[in-house]
C-alpha cells in the first residue's frame, strides 16, 4: 500500500525503496545536543536521508545550531498534524518542507509565521517564484527544493526526441502514453493551457477551464496508463511497454545514465516545475534559528550542493551558481517553466477533481 | 441445564470483551465515518463539524452511479469466477492423499503472503507486450506478434481472481473435507456420472457454504483498489479507488466518508437480499 | 451364466493386499451375506463389485458380461451405504426419484414409481418430507427404496443396519429378506453381524485376511465349517485336537470315539463340536471323563464347563435334557461321530 500513497511531494521514495517503511514513521534523528537547536520536518525517505547526510551536519558546523530532522508522513497528514499541534501551542517541527498546496491551505489558518526578509539577506538570490506570499504580501515560505516533470520517451521506440507537449495529442501515439492520474499532481491542465491556449491564464475562468478540459479529453485515446504509482510507469518506460509520458526529469536522467533507453526532454513550452517550501509553524519558539537556517539554505553554494547530491533544481538565479552546463541540465533548464496553478488546485479543488475524474474515468 | 438470569454486573463479565472489541473495532470507526460524512467540506482546508447532505448529493449522480454499478458488477464477477474455479479444485484437492493436500494448502497460503502490489506488478509484467505471456505464444507459433493484454478488464479480473482464489479455497476446504464422501458415490451408483453428480449432488448439498463463500469473496473484491489501478484503465477503477483519491489525495474526508457509507449500505443490502432469497429457496 | 461371477479378483493398496484372488459365483436371485471381522476385505470386495474401487487383478462378470472396466454409473446396480448417503438437500420423494430423473424419466413416471416404492417400504405419503425429519428406520427404508428405484440387476448393501438399535435391526432384517424374495433381485450384503447373515442369506460368504474362507448356506456354514476360523467365528464351538491310528479311527484325550474316522493319511486333526452337540452322562462307560468346573444357568439354556484332558469343553442344553450336575462333579462326555466336523488344516 505504501508505494501507492504517494504524491509528487514525496516522490523520492521511489529512489529509496528500502526507506519506504520509515517514511510512515516520524522518527527524529538527533545530531548533537547543543544549546541552540532546531526541529526540521523533511519528506521522509530519500529527501530526509539526503539532507541528513549532505546538508544538516554542515549547517550545524557552520552555525552551531543542532538539527533534529523529522520524517514527514505522506499526503497532507503532516499539515493536519501541524495544524492541530499549533492549536495546542505545540510544534512537532519548527520548520517543515511543505508542498505548495499545503502552503496555501496553511495560509488560510495563519499557520505559517511570516518571515522577515531583513533576517534573510540571501533571499535576494532567489528566483521570484520561490517566495511564497500571503495574499497581503507577507512572506509565508521560502523555496526549499524544486523539481521538473518533463516529456519522457523511450529512445528505442522514439529515435528523435519530441520537441513539444503536442506529441501527446499526436494520433500516431495511440495507446502509448503514461500520464499521472491525479489532477493535483499531473498538472496537465496547465500543460494544455500553455501548449494550446497561450498560457495558464486561460484557466482563470470556469469557461476557460472547461475549454481546456475539452482539449485535454482529446488525449485520452493515446493514454495507455494513468498512473499513481511511479515505479509502475518508470518500469514500463524503461522496457518500452509504454514509450512516452510525463515523468520526473532528474529520475529519468539518472535512469538514462544507468544505461536504460530513456530520455527526458524539456518541450519548447517548458517543463512543469513543482516545488516545496520551508515554512515556520506559528507555534514554534525558534524563529531566530529558523531564519538562520532558511538564510543558510538560500546560499548559491548550498543550492549547487543540493543539485549535485540530491538532484533538485536550484531555487536561486543561475548566474550565481557554479554549476557547469552538464550539472545544470541534469536538474533544470533555461526554458521558462510551466508553473502549476496551485491557487486553482485549492480554491477549485472539488470542481477540478470532479471534472478530471469524469474526464478520465467516464 | 437451566440458565439463571444474570444477578450482578460480574455475571455480565464474559460479554465485556466481545462487546468492547465490537465497540472499538466497529462501532466507533463506523460511527465516526457516518458522522464525518455529514460534515462540511472546506475547500483548501479540511472540514468542519456540521450536518449537511451535500456529500451525499454529490454522490447521487449518473457518474458515480455508473462507477458503483461497475464496482458491484466486478465484485460479483470475481466472486462467481473464484467459486467456479475453486469448487472443483478444492473438491479434487480433498480427494488427494493427506500429504499432497498439505503441500497444496501451504502453497496457497504462501500466495496469501504476497501483497496486492506484488500481485499487480507480476500480472502487469505477465500481460505486457515486451515481457509477457504472448511472447511465449509467439515463440510457439500460435500468435503472429506479441500484444499487451493489460490494461484491460480481463487483466483486472485475472489479478483479482488470483488474489481472492486462495481465500476461496481455504473457506471451501473444511466444508468439502467434512462432506460425506458416500454422497458422491451414492450418486454414481444411482446412475450419475462423476461430473453430473458434482453438479446435482455436491453443489446443492453445499449450497449454504457456496453462498457464504460468494458473499465473502464479493465483499473482499469490493474493497480492492490497487489492482484496478495497476491492471485496468480508468473506466475499470472501482468506487474504492475514487474513495482513496478523495480521502488521501483530495483531503476530502466528508465526501470519501459519504461514498464509503453508501458502499457499505449497498453491500449490506445486497447481502441481506441474497440471504433472504436463499432462505425462501430453502422453504420451497 | 446369469448372475454375478468374480474371477480371481484382487485389490492391493500399495503393499497391502486387501482382497486376494477371490473366486465367487452368485446365481441370479440369490441373497448373499459377506461376513467377517473388520478389515477382512468384505467392504473392499463390495466396492469393487459396485465399481467404486478398481480391482488390481481379476475380472467381474454380471450376466456373462465383463463389467470390470464399466464405470459405476453404467453398471445398473443399487447400493445402500452404511451412512445411507441420503441427499440432504432433497425431500424423501426427490431422493427416491433421483435415479429416475438422472435417466430422464418423465415427471408422471417418476411420481408413479415413487408412490409405488413408498408403498413398498410402508411409508406412503412421506414423499414431501425432508429426510432430516425421518427416524433412523425410516431413513433406512428410503435409502433402500432409492437404490431399488430403477429395478437394478444387483442390489448391494454395506452394513446397512448397523446404525439401528437391536430390536429395529432384527425387524428390518426380516423385512429386507422378505422384500428381496418378493423382488427376486440378486442381493449382496456386507455385515459383521452373524445373526444378520444367518437370518437373511441364501449364501453366507465368510471372509478373513482378504480371502474367502467358506461360501455356503447358513446351515452348512454352521454345521460343516470348513476351517478353524469359520468354526470359531460362526457361533461358539469346541475345538478339539484328535489323533488317529493306522486304520484312521480317531481318539480324543486318549479315548477312542466310536465311529469317528479321520480322512485317509491324516494322523492329527482338529475337530469342531458345537456345544449343543456335547452330551454329558455319568462318568466311565466308554465316555471321556472330565470334571465340571462351572455351570452357567441362563434359564432357557444351561452352559456346563467341563475340564477334560487339560482342555475346557462347553456343553449347552435345555434344563430338562440334562442331568443335574454341579461344579466339582465327575462327568462323562459323549461325542456322536456325526456331530464332529473334521476341519481343514
Amino acid at each position: 500500500m505504501d508505494t501507492m500513497i504517494k504524491t509528487a511531494v514525496n516522490r523520492r521514495t521511489v529512489l529509496a525503496a528500502g526507506a519506504l517503511g520509515t517514511a510512515m514513521l516520524a522518527m527524529p534523528t538527533v545530531l548533537r545536543a547543543q544549546d541552540k537547536s532546531l526541529k526540521i520536518g523533511v519528506y521522509g525517505g530519500y529527501f530526509k536521508n539526503s539532507f541528513d547526510k549532505n546538508i544538516f551536519p554542515e549547517f550545524t558546523k557552520a552555525t552551531g545550531i543542532a538539527v533534529e530532522s523529522v520524517a514527514e508522513p505522506t499526503g497532507e497528514a503532516w499539515l493536519v498534524q501541524l495544524e492541530q499541534a499549533a492549536k495546542a501551542g505545540a510544534a512537532p517541527a519548527d520548520i517543515s518542507m511543505m508542498s505548495q498546496v499545503a502552503m496555501i491551505k496553511g495560509q488560510s489558518t495563519e499557520l505559517w509565521t511570516p518571515l522577515d526578509t531583513a533576517k534573510l539577506p540571501n533571499a535576494t538570490n532567489l528566483l521570484d517564484r520561490f517566495i511564497n506570499k500571503y495574499p497581503d504580501g507577507r512572506i509565508a515560505g521560502i523555496g526549499a527544493v524544486a523539481w521538473y516533470i518533463t516529456l519522457v520517451t523511450n529512445t528505442d521506440v522514439y529515435k528523435e526526441a519530441p520537441t513539444s507537449w503536442q506529441a501527446f495529442w499526436d494520433p500516431a501515439n495511440t495507446d502509448k502514453l503514461g500520464l499521472l492520474a491525479l489532477v493535483s499532481n499531473s498538472f496537465l491542465l496547465e500543460v494544455t493551457a500553455k501548449t494550446f491556449f497561450g498560457g495558464t491564464n486561460a484557466l482563470d475562468t470556469e469557461e476557460g477551464i472547461l475549454k481546456v478540459f475539452d482539449k485535454l479529453a482529446e488525449v485520452k485515446p493515446n493514454v495507455r496508463l494513468w498512473y499513481r504509482d511511479e515505479a509502475q510507469f518508470e518500469q514500463a518506460l524503461k522496457s518500452g511497454e509504454i514509450p512516452m509520458g510525463q515523468y520526473y526529469h532528474d529520475v529519468t536522467g539518472l535512469a538514462a545514465s544507468e544505461g536504460h533507453p530513456v530520455r527526458s526532454t524539456f518541450p519548447k513550452e517548458g517543463g512543469i516545475q513543482d516545488s516545496g517550501c520551508w515554512a515556520l509553524s506559528r507555534a514554534s519558539k525558534k524563529a531566530e534559528e529558523a531564519h538562520i537556517f532558511i538564510n543558510y539554505m538560500c546560499q548559491p553554494a548550498i543550492q549547487a550542493t543540493l543539485s549535485r547530491k540530491v538532484g533538485t533544481a536550484p531555487t536561486v538565479k543561475r548566474e550565481l551558481l557554479d554549476l557547469n552546463e552538464k550539472e545544470f541540465a541534469a536538474v533544470s533548464s533555461d526554458i521558462e517553466p510551466i508553473l502549476p496553478r496551485y491557487d486553482l488546485l485549492t480554491s477549485k479543488a472539488d470542481f477540478l477533481n470532479q471534472k478530471w475524474t469524469e474526464l478520465i474515468v467516464g | 441445564m437451566k440458565r439463571e438470569a444474570p444477578q450482578s454486573i460480574a455475571d455480565y463479565g464474559p460479554l465485556f470483551f466481545p462487546a468492547g472489541m465490537l465497540l472499538v473495532f466497529f462501532v466507533v470507526p463506523f460511527g465516526t465515518m457516518i458522522a464525518v460524512s455529514f460534515f462540511q467540506r472546506q475547500q483548501g482546508g479540511f472540514y468542519t463539524p456540521a450536518f449537511v447532505f451535500s456529500n451525499y448529493e454529490r454522490f447521487l449522480s449518473a457518474f458515480f452511479g455508473g462507477v458503483l454499478g461497475f464496482s458491484l458488477m466486478l465484485a460479483v464477477t470475481v466472486a462467481v469466477c473464484c467459486v467456479v474455479l475453486a469448487l472443483p479444485f478444492t473438491y479434487l484437492l480433498s480427494k488427494l492423499p493427506r500429504r499432497l493436500q498439505v503441500i497444496w494448502l501451504v502453497a496457497l497460503l504462501s500466495v496469501l503472503s504476497l501483497s496486492e502490489v506484488i500481485i499487480g506488478f507480476a500480472w502487469s509484467t505477465l500481460f505486457s507486450r515486451t515481457a509477457g505471456i504472448t511472447n511465449i505464444l509467439v515463440q510457439l507459433g500460435l500468435m503472429k506478434q506479441a500484444v499487451a493484454l493489460s490494461p484491460s478488464f480481463g487483466a483486472v479480473l485475472t489479478g483479482m481472481v488470483y488474489q481472492a482464489l486462495p481465500y476461496t479455497v481455504l473457506v471451501l476446504y473444511p466444508a468439502l473435507v467434512r462432506l460425506d464422501p458416500t454422497l458422491m458415490e451414492a450418486a454414481r451408483t444411482l446412475g450419475s456420472s462423476p461430473v453430473r453428480a458434482f453438479f446435482n449432488v455436491l453443489v446443492p448439498a453445499l449450497r449454504n457454504t457456496i453462498m457464504a463463500t460468494l458473499i465473502m469473496v464479493f465483499i473482499f473484491a469490493l474493497g480492492s483498489y490497487l489492482l484496478p489501478q495497476i491492471l485496468g484503465r480508468p473506466q475499470h477503477w472501482t468506487l474504492s479507488v475514487l474513495i482513496t483519491d478523495q480521502a488521501i489525495y483530495q483531503s476530502n474526508m466528508p465526501f470519501a466518508a459519504a461514498m464509503a457509507v453508501f458502499l457499505v449500505l449497498v453491500t449490506l443490502g445486497l447481502v441481506a437480499l441474497t440471504l433472504l432469497i436463499g432462505r425462501k429457496g430453502e422453504k420451497a | 451364466m446369469s448372475g454375478l461371477v468374480l474371477n480371481g479378483v484382487t485389490k492391493q493398496f500399495g503393499t497391502f493386499t486387501a482382497v486376494e484372488n477371490v473366486q465367487l459365483s452368485v446365481p441370479h436371485g440369490t441373497f448373499v451375506c459377506m461376513l467377517g471381522p473388520s478389515g477382512c476385505g468384505k467392504t473392499t470386495l463390495l466396492r469393487m463389485i459396485a465399481g467404486l474401487d478398481d480391482p488390481t487383478g481379476g475380472t467381474i462378470l454380471l450376466d456373462g458380461e465383463d463389467i470390470t472396466k464399466v464405470p459405476t454409473h453404467k453398471r445398473n446396480l443399487g447400493m445402500v451405504f452404511q451412512s445411507l448417503a441420503l441427499f440432504p438437500h432433497l425431500s424423501v420423494g426427490e431422493n427416491i426419484a433421483y435415479p429416475l430423473r438422472i435417466r430422464g424419466k418423465g415427471r408422471e413416471d417418476q411420481k408413479k414409481r415413487v408412490d409405488e416404492l413408498l408403498a413398498l417400504i410402508h411409508l406412503p405419503g412421506y414423499g414431501d418430507r425432508p429426510v432430516s425429519k425421518l427416524s433412523g428406520g425410516q431413513r433406512q427404508r428410503v435409502a433402500i427404496a432409492r437404490a431399488l428405484a430403477l429395478s437394478p440387476k444387483l442390489f448391494l448393501l454395506d452394513e446397512p443396519l448397523s446404525a439401528l438399535d437391536a430390536k429395529l435391526r432384527e425387524a428390518m432384517q426380516v423385512e429386507l429378506r422378505q422384500l428381496q424374495q418378493k423382488l427376486g433381485i440378486t442381493t449382496i450384503v456386507v455385515t459383521h453381524d452373524q445373526r444378520e447373515a444367518m437370518t437373511m442369506a441364501d449364501t453366507v460368504v465368510v471372509m478373513n485376511g482378504g480371502h474367502i474362507r467358506q461360501a455356503a448356506s447358513p446351515i452348512e456354514i454352521y454345521r460343516k465349517p470348513a476351517d478353524t476360523f469359520v468354526a470359531d467365528f460362526i457361533g461358539s464351538t469346541n475345538l478339539i485336537e484328535t489323533t488317529a491310528d493306522s486304520s484312521g479311527a480317531a481318539t480324543v484325550f486318549g479315548h477312542s470315539v466310536p465311529g469317528l474316522v479321520l480322512p485317509a493319511g491324516l494322523q492329527k486333526a482338529t475337530i469342531s463340536v458345537r456345544p449343543e452337540d456335547v452330551h454329558l452322562t455319568a462318568p466311565g462307560n466308554g465316555a471321556i471323563n472330565g470334571t465340571v468346573t462351572f455351570v452357567r444357568d441362563l434359564g432357557g439354556t444351561i452352559e456346563t464347563f467341563v475340564e477334560a484332558g487339560g482342555k475346557q469343553i462347553v456343553a449347552v442344553s435345555t434344563p430338562r435334557a440334562r442331568p443335574e450336575v454341579t461344579a466339582g462333579q465327575q462327568v462323562g462326555i459323549v461325542l456322536a461321530p456325526d456331530v464332529c466336523v473334521v476341519l481343514k488344516q
